[in-house]
């Protein structure tokens, strides 16, 4: 049994990333980049799928684990009977420049108490076969070779490592065990040094904490929202400016269930929910990096939006089961690829719109050559908003009308008429906008709202509702504190409900597929956006606490939680969470609220309105 | 050497072979942008690194006629068939050689190195150009074949 999904911490290199257990144990990496073949999969694919543990020799309990501050280095101690043992460990994301391997994890143990029993258990598969690799020792370096990849191990005190084969190794106070693994795809291995590594782990972390310097002072919560921006960082990836959604594939949205996805994809939607976090926090490059990508990842398919895309813009291959994978918790099916970048998706283009118009309001105009795409998107919109969809929650159903969808299509449309004013645009094509404009809220209004409960709905013609309709307040498509506003939220609230502070994103088991899945985080943190917002601030205060209280013991979140074992449930840790938090978290303050206490034992921070 | 025709029919080659890989970004095929690459050297304004890249590559364009051109006059001959070996051999160059080369020259392409610090923007071409769409070496290919072969069949027609 494997252990629970957010004991898992997140080591990145914003290439690709690896999560690691509190036994030390490295589950998933996938190489050279987030949507490679895993070379460690022992998360979903059984033991067969490679692991590289390292830590104490004899079952020892973990007394402290957590990210340095301000990095993206994670430290784990444990108490044996000779000592503490502890655990440093990080990918070095900066290699620009230098002679260093693209993708490269260091680990060192020390113990400084006396003398500790360890073991290093280095075990790389590759790819769905879990192929193992022909092996080598040249001089210190264990060289594992599958064709044009190659992965090397070096360690200091030198450890004559076998793969799979555990190797017991002995640190002292004087003399703790480093070791570090280097990737080389297509290239030449750089055999590297331990000290040459360790160095440059330590440059990294350096770099990281400038980088978190720059994070906005007045945030609230400000260790939480920078945890998550750091995690929202690790999940970019750096050579196209690509968000991943989640480093993982099929961590299953219900233990058991056939509710397993394959995240290792960039949402457009994701791209613009992540410039809305970045702007207002003043990350400002990240945020134009976001939609640099999305400008070039949506080339090929414009005025169309794609639901998802690869690292590189590309349409993903078919989605597909791994042949004998076991799953997370024998929860099987594992995929490859994502069978949604299919499906015909409306409320993206009001995400993107959005972000554009903010970015215009951040202070960075569009280019002729955006503003032209944008009025591409905008136009589509005109065209096909009457038409069915998928929805947000990507049900592989039917298409239906979704109410949440006709609003974002609205945003879309309006989000264009604002930025049309300060460019060059046809008459013509405004006065079409601002009909199809108006033709929508008619529609909205009369089809998607239930007078009787006083609440949008979740499609036209539904009794449902539907959680992703908590961004009402942000549209302005009703005043924030309007009547079917407070309606909607409270029929969020009370009808999808999952013990608070937790929601369902729409009435459990509704999607067509067997089983229910867990309540769905970001809706959590949209709540708490929807409630600030509509003035509702001590709650929107309460209500983010308590979510903060949900994470994971090292600040980061799934999509899902069980909301009985209040275990994570769903891809780990997933870039959408993160961002809603960041969002949620600046709603509180554009809302003023006072002064906080962050529930996992973080000292008191000074909050308030700018 | 036949100069006043390198010097036109050149253009037209190249005036070719930029409105094939325009006619495939149009028609969906590949997102290598070549003026677009090679203007934001100089700007990062997208429409107006478009013209400063078109006239670059014109220029480039009409540097490598200058060896199609010598090397016809050097084998006595200028046919369709062997502008168009040559621009099979220019593709290849271009695709495994020249793009990639962009890497380490381009001061707003990212490498597939890049980490937290870059700013570069401009996403990397990475093997065969492939990361702009998969039928982009196919593209780059047809593109330079069409661009030999017709320098091969204009400069033979003197």
């Amino acid at each position: 049994m494997r252990p629970p999904i957010e004991d898992y911490g997140l080591l990145g290199d914003t290439r690709t990333a690896a999560l690691v257990d509190s036994d030390g144990s490295v589950d998933w990496l996938c190489i050279p980049r987030f949507d490679g073949l895993p070379v460690f999969g022992r998360l979903v694919g059984g033991a067969a799928a490679g692991s590289f543990r390292l830590g104490p020799r004899h079952p020892a309990e973990v007394v402290a684990r957590g990210y340095r501050p301000d990095t993206a280095t994670l430290e784990t101690t444990w108490r044996t009977d000779t000592g503490r043992l502890t655990l440093t460990e990080a990918m070095v994301a900066e290699v620009a420049g230098q002679l260093l391997p693209a993708t490269m994890l260091v680990r060192r143990l020390s113990a400084p108490d006396g003398p500790v029993d360890a073991v290093i258990t280095f075990d790389p598969r590759l790819g769905e076969r879990r192929r193992a690799p022909r092996a080598e020792h040249r001089g210190e370096v264990l060289v594992c070779i599958w064709g044009t990849l190659a992965v090397a191990l070096r360690t200091t005190p030198t450890a004559t490592v076998q793969p799979g084969q555990p190797t017991a190794v002995t640190v002292t106070p004087h003399q703790p065990f480093t070791c570090v693994m280097s990737v080389a795809h297509r290239e030449p291995l750089v055999y590297l040094d331990t000290d040459t590594a360790w160095d440059a782990l330590q440059g990294d972390e350096a770099r990281w904490q400038a980088w978190c310097r720059d994070i906005d002072d007045a945030i609230p919560y400000r260790e939480a929202v920078v945890r998550s921006l750091l995690t929202l960082r690790l999940l970019t990836y750096s050579p196209s400016g690509a968000p991943v959604a989640a480093p993982t594939t099929s961590l299953p949205e219900v233990l058991g269930g056939v509710r397993n996805w394959d995240y290792r994809f960039a949402w457009p939607r994701d791209a613009s929910i992540g410039i809305d976090a970045f702007l207002g926090v003043g990350k400002h490059d990240e945020a134009r990096a976001f939609m640099a990508w999305l400008l070039s990842a949506t080339r090929l398919d414009r005025p169309r939006i794609p639901v998802l895309l690869t690292l590189h813009g590309k349409h993903p291959r078919p989605e597909r089961e791994l042949a004998g994978w076991p799953g997370y918790a024998d929860s099987p099916p594992v995929r490859s690829g994502n069978a949604a970048a299919g499906q015909h998706q409306l409320d993206g283009y009001g995400w993107v719109l959005d972000a554009a118009w903010r970015m215009g309001q951040a202070g960075y105009p569009l280019y002729a050559e955006t503003w032209r795409t944008m009025a591409g998107f905008a136009d589509r919109v005109a065209d096909r908003w009457r038409e069915p969809d998928a929805g947000i929650w990507e049900v592989r159903s039917d298409t239906v009308h979704h109410v949440h969808s006709k609003l974002m299509a609205w945003l879309a449309l309006d989000r264009a008429l604002s930025i049309a004013a300060h460019h060059r645009m046809s008459a013509r094509r405004t006065r079409r906008w601002r009909a199809e404009r108006a033709a929508l809220r008619e529609d909205i209004e009369q089809r998607g709202f239930d007078e009787r409960r006083g609440t949008y709905t979740r499609s036209y013609g539904s009794s449902d509702t539907d959680a992703a309709l908590l961004v009402l307040p942000q549209l302005e498509f009703h005043p924030a504190d309007s009547a079917r506003v407070r309606g909607t939220i409270d029929a969020v609230t009370s009808e999808l409900g999952a013990g608070s502070p937790l929601l369902y994103r729409y009435p459990p088991g509704r999607d067509g597929l067997p089983g229910i899945e867990g309540a769905f985080l970001p809706c959590s943190f949209w709540l708490v956006q929807a409630l600030a917002r509509s003035g509702r601030v001590t709650e929107a205060g309460t209500l983010f606490r308590d979510l903060l209280a949900l994470a994971g013991s090292l600040g980061l979140y799934a999509e899902e939680m069980d909301p009985a074992t209040r275990h994570h449930l769903g891809n780990y840790p997933q870039a959408l969470t993160h961002a809603a938090l960041v969002q949620a978290a600046i709603a509180l303050r554009a809302a003023g609220t006072g002064q906080a206490v962050d529930p996992r034992g973080a000292a008191p921070i000074v909050e308030g309105a700018p | 050497m036949d100069w006043a025709g390198w010097a036109v029919f050149g253009l037209l080659a190249t005036a070719l072979l930029t409105g094939l890989m325009i006619a495939a970004q149009l028609s969906g095929l590949s997102r290598l942008d070549l003026p677009l690459i090679l203007g934001t050297v100089i700007t990062p304004d997208p429409d107006r690194a478009r013209a400063a890249g078109s006239l670059i590559h014109l220029l480039v364009g009409q540097g490598f006629a200058l060896g199609y051109a010598a090397t016809f006059a050097l084998l006595g001959q200028a046919t369709w068939w062997l502008g168009g070996l040559l621009g099979v051999l220019h593709g290849a160059v271009a695709l495994t050689v020249l793009v990639p080369m962009l890497v380490g020259v381009h001061p707003r392409m990212a490498s597939e190195r890049a980490g937290p610090a870059s700013t570069s923007v401009l996403e990397p071409p990475g093997l065969l150009a492939l990361n702009y769409g998969t039928q982009t070496p196919l593209v780059t290919f047809a593109a330079h074949l069409a661009y030999g072969m017709s320098l091969g069949l204009l400069l033979g027609a003197r």
